[in-house]
């Protein structure tokens, strides 16, 4: 076996999974603190890429300054479908018809996505991204770098967030017990709506970040909605560390398999982990990150 | 409520005799593409029907029925490739609905044994994650040509259009999977399963054998939705991944049922009736607005009526005759 081709197999692994993981994070904290399964996370993460291409032929603002605008955006489109739609569903009917809320909900963001940018193919590169550095004789390019190591950089901030802040004190106790949270004095229903629209504007960073690196189209959005279950199936739930645990996995499992078994079977093999994952340990390798594990 | 397994009134009969009786003359007096329109209503709100045997009754709904009916699709279709060409269409559409049923069986036991012990949302998901697995295996192995998709050979009846034939084998399979439902909701086991719906946890410890009753209700929709699948390749000719595989059959299951009342006979009926009318007639010419239109219908029906028409319409009756015996 080739030493640099595995080497250089497993870097770009690491940097796959850390685009994953910043693509998860959104997903896991709404599952971790709400219960909710958002199937309109895959649009979340479209939008903000849009959003970034918008921006990018509007104003010329490069797709990394673009970050915080689209992170806000989303997050005030997140936030208005949780205190108007899907905290509705959740108290009239079950959890289960949350589904079907972020299902429709997704089915109408991505059409008004396709009226307003058309089903074309984008790309949201840069020249200054295309540069490519050579480590010791492995290939990274521009674009992946600065992925990666902003998918790092937002995930750190997101743990600080949760673990050092007030507001990220209540959003961690509202989800241990709302109640006993709401007696403490926490407005449960605000951090639900407040959790909605952080992760979703986690998920539009994360989507100017794909853009950069792979060309995107409004039909995408399961891609990522399932990418991002897969991650916290195979991590753990509602923790940035656990979706960085399980992106890094999809993300080696996806470029191993596709290096040394054939590019045609990565997709196989994510399905069949995240079966098995399922069957094993539902809560992923670290488990609840609020709850008792089980 | 009624107790579950009492007579059937006599009006019931009647009326489906009556919507039987204009089911079966309704394909000599419509267009082909009416017909065609009447296919589509048989055979997803038929398959709505199969997909309620397990999550009408419990919260075990599956994302991904379409693995059962992808299965059926190629099943049959690829056998139908290595029978003897001599052999008649009818024949091998007898064989290769054989052959899917019995392979629907053994991977819905396959399957059925790990994922039933997931619970809610775990449970969809693992079913969507199943039916991925399927079309991807389809799709990277040639063996199943699931990507370049194959021909399947074509039926002919003398004395009937293709379309007519097509209604009638989906008219067949719509019964039946009406028969199979209501025979299953005034069984003990549709009394199992609606107490497993309530509380599962009781159920199982009130002596009620929720393993074995979740098996058969999963394993028998999984078949019939595999049958479907066949007869749908059939009629379509010519089949891939892509037409048979697909998660927007998995999802417009659960809108249809949703739409029309989970857990009813008539609620999946009337919901694909309606759905499949207003997204393919009304909408036939506005195709980019179907999604937003399904997703708009699918909102609306969960947040105003969490109970589909039907229940909105028992909503009314009750009203009505409580109006009528001058009650409140």
């Amino acid at each position: 076996m080739n030493g640099t081709l595995l080497f250089q197999t497993l870097v770009d692994g690491l940097i796959l999974g850390g685009i994953f993981s910043l693509s998860a994070v959104g997903f896991s904290l709404i599952f971790g603190v709400l219960g909710v399964v958002n199937l309109a996370h895959g649009v979340f993460i479209l939008a903000g890429a849009y959003i970034g291409l918008w921006l990018k032929g509007a104003l010329g603002l490069d797709p990394l300054a673009a970050i915080p605008v689209v992170f806000l955006v989303l997050a005030v489109i997140g936030g208005a479908l949780q205190r108007t739609l899907v905290s509705a569903a959740v108290q009239r009917g079950s959890l289960m018809t949350s589904l079907l809320i972020t299902f429709g909900a997704s089915l109408i963001l991505r059409d008004l996505l396709i009226l307003a940018f058309g089903p074309d193919i984008q790309s949201l590169s840069s020249t200054w991204l295309l540069r490519t550095y050579h480590v010791g004789g492995v290939v990274i390019d521009g674009a992946r770098a600065t992925g990666l190591l902003a998918s790092l950089v937002l995930l750190a901030m997101l743990a600080i967030a949760l673990h050092a802040m007030k507001v990220g004190r209540a959003i961690r106790a509202t989800a241990q017990q709302s109640f006993a949270a709401g007696l403490c004095g926490v407005d449960s229903n605000r951090i639900y709506t407040l959790t909605f629209g952080v992760s979703a504007g986690f998920a539009g960073a994360s989507g100017i970040i794909i853009g950069m690196i792979n060309p995107f189209s409004p039909f995408d959005d399961a891609y990522w909605t399932l990418n991002a279950f897969v991650t916290v199936v195979l991590g753990g739930v509602g923790s940035p560390v656990g979706a960085l645990l399980g992106g890094l996995m999809l993300g080696e499992i996806s470029t191993l398999s596709s290096q040394y078994i054939g590019p045609r079977f990565p997709n196989v093999f994510i399905f069949c982990a995240l079966l098995l994952m399922l069957i094993v340990r539902p809560n992923g390798l670290l488990g609840n990150a609020y709850k008792a594990s089980v | 409520m009624d107790a579950f397994n009492g007579r059937i009134p006599a009006g019931i009969w009647g009326l489906s005799a009556v919507l039987l009786a204009a089911a079966v003359m309704l394909p000599f007096m419509l267009s082909p593409f009416q017909i065609r329109l009447a296919q589509q209503i048989l055979l997803f709100g038929g398959m709505a029907v199969a997909w309620q045997m397990l999550g009408g009754f419990t919260n075990y709904w599956s994302f991904g029925h379409t693995a059962f009916f992808g299965l059926g699709a190629f099943a049959a279709g690829l056998l139908a490739q290595q029978l003897d060409p001599s052999l008649s269409v009818a024949v091998k559409l007898a064989i290769g609905t054989v052959f899917a049923i019995g392979l629907a069986l053994v991977a819905a036991l396959a399957i059925a044994i790990p994922v039933l012990n997931l619970r809610g949302i775990y449970f969809a998901i693992a079913m969507l994650a199943f039916a991925e697995i399927l079309a991807e295996i389809t799709k990277t192995f040639d063996a199943f040509h699931g990507t370049s998709g194959f021909p399947l050979p074509a039926l002919l009846v003398p004395g009937l259009t293709k379309v007519q034939l097509f209604y009638f084998l989906f008219l067949l399979l719509f019964l039946t999977n009406i028969a199979v439902f209501v025979w299953l909701r005034r069984s003990r086991i549709g009394m199992g399963l609606t107490c497993i719906g309530q509380d599962e946890d009781t159920a199982a410890m009130l002596g009620i054998p929720t393993e074995r009753y979740k098996l058969v209700a999963f394993v028998l929709s999984a078949v019939l939705t595999a049958i479907g699948g066949v007869l749908y390749g059939y009629s379509l000719g010519f089949i891939s991944t892509g037409s048979v595989f697909r998660i927007d059959i998995s999802l417009n299951l659960i809108l249809y049922t949703m739409l029309g009342g989970i857990g009813t006979v008539a609620g999946p009926i009337i919901g694909a009736a309606l759905m499949i009318v207003l997204t393919q007639v009304v909408l036939g010419n506005l195709l980019d607005l179907h999604m937003m239109l399904t997703g708009a219908v699918l909102i609306a029906m969960v947040i105003l009526a969490p109970k589909g028409l039907m229940g909105l319409a028992r909503k009314a009756w009750d009203r009505r005759r409580g109006a009528a015996e001058g009650r409140p």
